[in-house]
């Protein structure tokens, strides 16, 4: 049996050590934290100009149209958006493309209404201020005057007051979602009667306001698949809906050439599209603080790094080695 | 309460994910099975709770919807594949289903990706006043969809000036592309992993805020 050499030990490393090695990575810089710089991309920075420059005459659509699997990628782009919107008083109809969906969207929304997350903004559900909407008082500048007349105090910490079918509606899941876009480009409430909590759309005034998707201004869809699609092909192509795509990292080199052709505003590619958007928030006084998908940019960079350098060693001992020239590795099959 | 023993099962699942990355265990396997069957009970309870029942079932209770009866036996002819006698009758609605999905898509999606894909690569490369860098890109991007086609053209032998020459630019197009995928998925995974880190250590152990 001859000898194995260095080389071959490298190239036949076993790989639980470089699961390892990324596990340590991926942990050390939460710990230690370098606050590595994060720059802007023109294709975020467009969604952001866009969504800065809507108010509450405007209405906006955010769909979480992903599964728990890609949640790290998605959530921090959507709570990120839903953030800007509720800033800017923009209201916001939140869907979701599939059941598992439905549960993201309501996980982001819960945190951005939570009051133990800092820069939250405090929720008034639908039931809470029915007289108020009896009474026709529905602008949103009279409503909080109005709300807080009636001796409600915005919470220590709170961002501002959100309310339920004013500035946000959960309408979730529905099924075959392509066919709900297409058929909300008619009428969002003959797809949705009812939001996710029982509430009558019609009795919403962002309903009255904004009755179809022509009368909606951009749709964010944040997408662990190819649904975000659906909303260019019934959305942007029938009616030319404004879209912008929150995609994860897999599939962001898919939809590059719908930013060049015009037909999306912008594109947040994986977490790194998520940290830009938080980093625009807090530089422009939006948010406090930057948030989750910021704080993981120092690990992606340190893993990054990791495998850049395990690369490197494995051509290096491929061609050193002089593999180049053989068939197959010894000591395998 | 509730929300920390929900943390604490979160946390066991994850790491009994993770432990596949060692060796395929039972713990593993176990998280698994569950992960499929919670995410199907699930799926089956929000379909049911905001779909059939007040899409379906309560208009149909209320007597004023009698047309829903159609999509209903419709929907329920797609059981009828489990019992093999009348199993072509699930035929119906897969055929409905498809037909109308085709019509409805089908402009709109050639529309979205070959039409509106062809104008834009339709662009003049340069114009005057054009920065430097849109007319290099611009060139890059007609040549490169250029001799990314010509690979794809398998009617002529890839020999010659045009053919040989143009799929051999073809190739390492399609390779740089395959490049950035690779990186954009190997910062997708590395995402994930900070996603469940972020969990363990913040969620779960508090260490990190």
């Amino acid at each position: 049996m001859s000898a194995v050499s260095k080389w071959e030990k490298m190239l036949n490393l076993d790989r639980r050590w470089i699961f390892l090695a990324i596990g340590i990575a991926s942990i050390v810089p939460f710990l230690i934290g370098f606050g590595m710089p994060i720059s802007t991309t023109a294709e975020v920075e467009s969604i952001f100009d866009y969504v800065n420059g809507l108010d509450k005459d405007n209405a906006i659509f955010i769909g979480f149209d992903y599964a728990p699997g890609t949640q790290a990628e998605n959530t921090p782009m959507g709570v990120a958006v839903l953030r800007h919107a509720f800033h800017n008083n923009v209201p916001v109809f939140i869907t979701a493309y599939q059941p598992l969906g439905h549960g993201m969207a309501l996980g982001a929304l819960e945190y951005v209404t939570n009051p133990a997350i800092p820069g939250f903004y405090q929720s008034v559900s639908f039931e809470e201020w029915a007289d108020l909407r009896e009474a026709g008082i529905t602008d949103k500048d009279e409503l909080i005057a109005s709300w807080e007349s009636d001796g409600n105090a915005l919470p220590e910490g709170a961002k501002g007051w959100v309310f339920e079918g004013r500035d946000f509606a959960m309408l979730g899941y529905a099924p075959v979602f392509s066919l709900v876009i297409l058929g909300m480009t008619a009428s969002i409430e003959n797809q949705f009667p009812q939001d996710a909590n029982g509430n009558p759309l019609i009795e919403m005034p962002m309903l009255r306001e904004h009755k179809s998707l022509r009368e909606v201004d951009l749709a964010f869809t944040t997408s662990g698949s190819s649904a975000c699609r659906s909303w260019i092909v019934y959305g942007r192509e029938k009616i030319g809906l404004p879209v912008a795509f929150g995609v994860t990292a897999v599939m962001a080199t898919d939809y590059y050439p719908y930013i060049q052709s015009g037909q999306i505003i912008g594109q947040m590619g994986g977490l790194r599209g998520a940290a830009e958007y938080e980093v625009l928030l807090f530089e422009n006084g939006i948010t406090e603080t930057t948030d989750k998908a910021f704080t993981g940019m120092d690990v992606q960079s340190a893993a990054h790094l990791l495998i850049i350098l395990l690369i490197v060693m494995g051509n290096i001992a491929f061609f050193a080695g002089g593999f180049h020239k053989k068939t197959a590795l010894k000591g395998r099959g | 309460m509730y929300e920390t023993i929900g943390i604490w099962v979160g946390a066991f699942f994850t790491l009994a994910i993770y432990s596949f990355l060692y060796k395929e265990n039972p713990i593993y396997r176990l998280a698994e099975h569950l992960v499929v069957g919670i995410s199907l009970g699930y799926t089956m309870a929000i379909t049911y709770d905001i779909t059939l029942k007040p899409r379906l079932i309560e208009p149909l209770l209320s007597g004023n919807h009698w047309i829903l009866l159609v999509p209903a036996v419709l929907g329920i002819l797609y059981i009828t594949r489990f019992i093999p006698g009348i199993a072509w009758l699930s035929r119906y609605p897969i055929a409905f289903l498809m037909g109308t999905a085709m019509g409805v898509s089908f402009p709109l999606t050639l529309k979205t990706d070959v039409l509106r894909q062809l104008e834009a690569a339709m662009q003049p490369f340069y114009m005057s006043g054009m920065p430097w860098h849109e007319i290099f890109g611009n060139i890059v991007m007609i040549f490169g969809t250029l001799a990314a086609l010509i690979y794809f053209f398998f009617s002529k032998p890839h020999k010659g000036l045009f053919f040989g020459t143009g799929s051999k630019i073809g190739i390492w197009v399609i390779m740089l592309g395959f490049g950035a995928t690779f990186g954009f998925t190997v910062m997708g995974r590395i995402s994930l992993l900070i996603g469940r880190i972020q969990y363990l250590l913040g969620d779960w152990l508090h260490l990190i805020e």
